[in-house]
């Protein structure tokens, strides 16, 4: 079972069965992952935040870079009004690249890998912008269907695209994070097994690709956190800022 | 977008084949899901808190901090620049002055030693036109005295050289009118 591929990504309970109202909800492997990113990241910031220092160290350097890279990211793509969610798309992005990237040390388990975390929070932020967008544009945020300077004829079927598109938005921002994460994830245990069935003769070239990969991989865990924080700021600039 | 969207239609063909057989993705094996949901939610909301109640605002105190020190030093620097300018300036009409005050003090001065010397010059000039004069007029007494005590002298070797010649004595008045008549004819030979 070890050479199968997708074995890293089975969820194990750990400790005692926990069952409230007949669901189960035990602490399992994924769910420590999770504590352990975000420990990670509390340590980080933490640590990254002690010290008052005129010229930071190191990891307040850190800190201070996440944080203006984030609120740069905001202010691009979604304005000023974006300012009150900074807080949540921050959590967001550093949850979710930490998540990532404490998957990629050997036998850990990549949070992201599954769509059920992906696609909870993608529906998350879904419904969130839905609200916001009515809250601040009351039925006049239907109008988001409605791009502008379309000719009459196209009109019904652009809607319906857009409507589509609107609706799809919670199924590509999670299955975008999880099918990376995964696909990724098992290229690398697959070069790993051709390493181990080819011995030591054969093996040098699918660890080259394994090295190449884990490095590929590491980009590809900043790019999806950088891409699904993104995202959601131009969500949320849609919501906020109603104007094709 | 098309490329996510073949991989999930894919994804979801396999997993219909795969998930009864219970190998396969355990992505989609449900028995974990809520706990997943569940401990998602309630790790991530925690996450949320302490982030935004605690680390962001210490960030942004940190941040806001050092841009305030940065403006207000650079505030100070472009201070002190127009401060120094403004003594630069001040210092080059104080030296502007001072040069303006030597070259009138050099003029000044250069006058009055001009007028000085020239005053003096004009003194030393008269003084020595007076002596001159003083001079020429002793130079033409003692030309008179000298040419009567020569008359004198004169008549007296002539009547001693004619009483030895002649042995008689000669009237000194003769004598006298003689030496003056010879005198006048030869004295303009002398003076």
């Amino acid at each position: 079972m070890a050479s199968n591929p997708m074995q890293q990504f089975t969820v194990q309970r750990i400790g005692p069965e926990i069952k409230i109202a007949n669901i189960d909800l035990s602490f399992t492997n994924s769910s420590l992952f999770m504590v352990i990113s975000a420990v990670v990241i509390i340590l980080f910031l933490f640590l990254g935040s002690k010290e008052k220092k005129i010229i930071p160290n190191k990891l307040q350097l850190i800190a201070e870079l996440s944080y203006t890279f984030v609120a740069k990211m905001i202010s691009d793509t979604a304005g000023s009004k974006a300012k009150p969610y900074f807080p949540f798309i921050f959590s967001l992005f550093m949850f979710v690249l930490f998540c990532n990237m404490v998957g990629m040390l050997p036998y850990s388990f990549t949070v992201t890998s599954h769509i059920i975390v992906t696609l909870i929070m993608a529906l998350f932020i879904f419904i969130a912008v839905t609200i916001i967008g009515f809250i601040k544009h009351g039925f006049k945020y239907f109008s988001i269907f409605v791009p502008s300077g379309v000719p009459a004829v196209l009109l019904p079927l652009i809607t319906v695209i857009e409507i589509i598109s609107y609706l799809s938005r919670p199924v590509s921002l999670s299955v975008r994070l999880f099918a990376n994460m995964m696909a990724g994830h098992t290229m690398l245990k697959v070069f790993g097994g051709f390493v181990v069935s080819l011995g030591i003769l054969g093996g040098w070239l699918p660890l080259s690709f394994s090295v190449a990969l884990t490095g590929l991989e590491i980009l590809v865990a900043f790019l999806q956190a950088y891409v699904f924080a993104i995202l959601t700021c131009i969500y949320l600039n849609d919501a906020l800022n109603l104007h094709h | 977008m098309k490329c996510f969207l073949s991989l999930l239609i894919a994804l979801l063909a396999i997993s219909a084949n795969l998930c009864a057989a219970e190998t396969g993705m355990p992505q989609l094996d449900p028995k974990y899901w809520a706990s997943q949901a569940f401990w998602l939610i309630l790790v991530f909301t925690i996450l949320y808190i302490s982030i935004s109640k605690f680390y962001l605002p210490k960030i942004k105190d940190n941040l806001d901090n050092r841009e305030n020190k940065i403006k207000e030093d650079l505030e100070n620097a472009s201070k002190f620049k127009e401060q120094a300018e403004a003594k630069v300036k001040e210092y080059e009409i104080i030296l502007e002055k001072a040069r303006k005050d030597v070259s009138k003090i050099h003029f000044d001065s250069k006058n009055i030693l001009d007028k000085d010397i020239q005053s003096k010059k004009e003194t030393i000039e008269k003084e020595i036109e007076k002596e001159i004069l003083k001079a020429q007029k002793e130079i033409s007494e003692l030309k008179k005295n000298s040419i009567s005590s020569i008359q004198i002298i004169s008549g007296s070797i002539v009547s001693n050289i004619i009483e030895n010649i002649s042995g008689e004595k000669l009237n000194e008045s003769s004598i006298k009118a003689t030496v003056e008549d010879v005198s006048k004819k030869n004295i303009s030979k002398y003076l």
